[in-house]
């Protein structure tokens, strides 16, 4: 009876092995599960062995047991729309709190789940009340303007089942924010980029061999011979390329800059350059992109071991990549087009990747992104996708 | 199953269990695998194998895994240089002779040759290589190890309860997490929040306590913070508030909290805090 469920779960990408679900049905053949929440919780910690998955095994588990279908509006995803919509709002409280007729100090004591609530009753009344005339809450009205500013509340992460039942507790999807395409934290991505790490011997032989030392000393049948070692060190250096303009970049500022802040972190020769849409004939050491110009020719001089990575959504104009712009004086005109230059950096450097903040399925339909991707190797801005660049580089 | 389904794990007077958390403890006994729990620090991993110990009122034993470990340290130590002292100068009733005697066993050994069934804690893992993980896994599926140097196999003789947590640091490998029970654990909500905090100060007053969970958790979802404050934190606040004799209820509801210093413990965090917080 089971079996439908084992198999969707591996096709929605949860690595389940045949020997979790063997142990799976022992567990039910000894009698430990009594009831479905039981065997929600049971199945869970057998079979799905990160966090990360949790939130795939809440969807199939109430698809498969409840007939629900994934990704269709019911109760539940309106409640979801409402949230997100409310968590844009509480960026400009002050709004939100007029239109809400309560006064910020009450806004900020409420918590993200009772802002909910008075939400849904305020909706509640105005189906009653009005329609159409002067709507007091909706898009029109208070829409989100800013991007800064304080936000009060915020959401809850999991929470503790009490008596209800199993596919009520798996539609909560209480791990949505720890699935595998959820967004980096500065914890993870941290993590990820330490394995580029690596560690080769260099400087003064100061680090005593203890087991190089015995070896030697019984060779020399007793006769101290110490030996001596390079302490480790990285070596590692780093290039790392970020596109910082255009407005289609502005969604993954945030994540960028957490990954640019952990690299500062973990590198011991890591460059930063800054670079529009995509790389012409230089590059800038300054956010700006203004004072400190370096050259790409004098980039691909570098050592061939750099590691490569280039942060960037890979979306323009087809002709911005591919041709020279021809309407500029002759000084400032781009010697061969981006598109070469980006070749020219992908053969310089044999550790290179390219990740990509835009949604990968997005991939496929933009001329841009298909053209780079033929260049360089490109890795969705996720942790995934971190992960599997981060192997990329690594390989020898 | 043996009568160890009497072992029932119900939670213990000082750790707040959640149904779903207890269910996975049982069933781990049952199919006597080790339970791997991953989560935020502070959620109470460790303190989880404690309350199980005192709910199943086993011993319990505490592997603490360090990044330099190697498994054998783990599993058990020749004394050499106990034994060399005492070749030379002979005055211990040790038998020199017998290499036995200057074996000791380390906290798995311990767990292994224990005369009643313990709980055995590996705690943070993830702290230790690939290798030392998998080796150990071996050990424990094998119930069993060799010591060489006396050419002896050590067996278990009671199966113990064994409890891994991980801090995320590290991904573990997939043979590693095959042979375990997972179980991640959440935050806690408001509500068992208010539970876990009744467990630990059961005198205190209701309205404290929902006031000081409030802020707790106001301050838990400010922007920008890079380690958020846990249950650990938030239990040492509320005793700071609680030792405070000048302290009032208003206070939590005032916008400059008292003690912030308690729940943030990097004084970046710390600035941040001031400064949203009283915004």
């Amino acid at each position: 009876m089971f079996a439908p469920f084992f198999y969707t779960l591996r096709s929605r990408g949860v690595p389940v092995t045949p020997t979790a679900f063997l142990r799976l049905q022992k567990a039910l053949s000894l009698g430990l599960v009594e009831s479905l929440g039981d065997f929600y919780t049971v199945a869970r910690s057998i079979l799905v062995k990160s966090e990360r998955d949790f939130d795939t095994y809440d969807r199939v588990f109430a698809e498969q047991f409840e007939g629900v279908a994934a990704e269709t509006g019911g109760a539940v995803e309106v409640d979801d729309a409402i949230r997100a919509l409310l968590d844009e709002w509480l960026k400009e409280p002050d709004e939100l709190a007029k239109a809400m007729g309560l006064s910020t100090q009450e806004l900020k004591r409420m918590s993200a789940d009772e802002l909910l609530n008075y939400f849904l009753e305020r909706l509640m009344d105005q189906k009653g009340v009005h329609r159409g005339g002067r709507k007091w809450i909706g898009v029109g009205g208070i829409a989100p303007v800013g991007h800064s500013g304080s936000r009060p509340g915020g959401m809850r992460v999991g929470g503790v089942s009490r008596n209800r039942s199993a596919i009520v507790v798996a539609l909560e999807r209480r791990y949505r924010d720890y699935a595998q395409d959820a967004p980096l934290t500065r914890a993870q991505t941290g993590e990820a980029l330490k394995r580029l790490r690596h560690m080769l011997p260099a400087g003064p032989k100061d680090r005593l061999n203890v087991e190089k030392t015995i070896d030697q000393t019984m060779r020399n049948a007793g006769e101290i011979e110490i030996v001596f070692d390079r302490r480790l060190a990285d070596k590692l250096k780093v290039v790392l390329l970020i596109d910082n303009g255009g407005w289609s970049m502005d969604p993954y500022v945030e994540t960028v800059r957490s990954l640019f802040h952990h690299a500062q972190t973990q590198f011991k020769e890591l460059s930063i350059y800054y670079f529009h849409n995509t790389v012409r004939d230089r590059v800038w050491r300054d956010a700006q992109r203004r004072s400190h110009p370096e050259l790409v020719d004098m980039l691909v001089r570098r050592d061939p071991e750099t590691r490569l990575i280039v942060v960037g959504d890979a979306s323009m104009a087809p002709e911005e990549l591919f041709q020279v712009k021809s309407i500029v004086p002759f000084e400032d005109r781009q010697k061969m087009p981006s598109i070469d230059r980006l070749k020219q950096l992908a053969a310089a450097f044999r550790h290179a990747v390219w990740l990509n903040p835009a949604p990968d399925y997005l991939w496929d339909s933009r001329i841009s992104i298909r053209g780079i991707r033929q260049v360089f190797p490109m890795f969705p801005l996720n942790l995934t996708g971190l992960e599997r660049a981060v192997a990329h580089l690594t390989a020898r | 199953m043996t009568q160890n389904a009497f072992h029932r794990f119900t939670g213990a007077s000082r750790y707040v269990l959640d149904e779903e958390l207890a269910k996975i403890v049982n069933v781990s006994m049952a199919l006597e695998m080790p339970l791997l729990l991953k989560g935020e620090p502070g959620t109470g991993k460790t303190m989880l194998a404690h309350a199980i110990a005192e709910s199943l009122q086993m011993p319990l034993i505490v592997l603490n895994v360090k990044s330099s470990m190697k498994l054998v340290e783990a599993l058990y130590q020749y004394d050499t240089l106990t034994r060399l002292n005492d070749s030379r100068f002979g005055d211990s009733t040790r038998d020199v002779s017998n290499i036995s005697e200057y074996i000791r066993m380390g906290k798995i050994g311990q767990a292994f040759v224990a005369d009643q069934r313990t709980v055995l804690l590996i705690d943070e893992i993830d702290k230790a290589d690939t290798d030392f993980q998998d080796d150990m896994l071996d050990v424990l599926d094998q119930m069993q190890f060799d010591i060489l140097e006396i050419d002896r196999t050590v067996r278990a003789r009671h199966r113990p309860v064994v409890i891994i947590t991980s801090n995320a640091k590290k991904d573990l490998s997939d043979p590693f997490l095959g042979r375990c029970n997972f179980h991640h654990i959440a935050f806690p909500d408001e509500e068992m929040m208010r539970h876990i905090v009744a467990v630990h100060f059961p005198d205190l007053s209701d309205d404290i306590a929902k006031a000081g969970i409030k802020a707790f958790y106001r301050l838990r979802a400010l922007e920008g913070i890079e380690k958020k404050p846990a249950t650990r934190e938030l239990l040492n606040w509320l005793r700071a508030l609680r030792a405070d004799p000048g302290f009032r209820l208003e206070a939590l509801a005032d916008e400059a909290l008292p003690y912030l210093g308690v729940l943030f413990k990097k004084s970046g965090d710390l600035e941040r805090a001031n400064v949203l917080a009283n915004a």
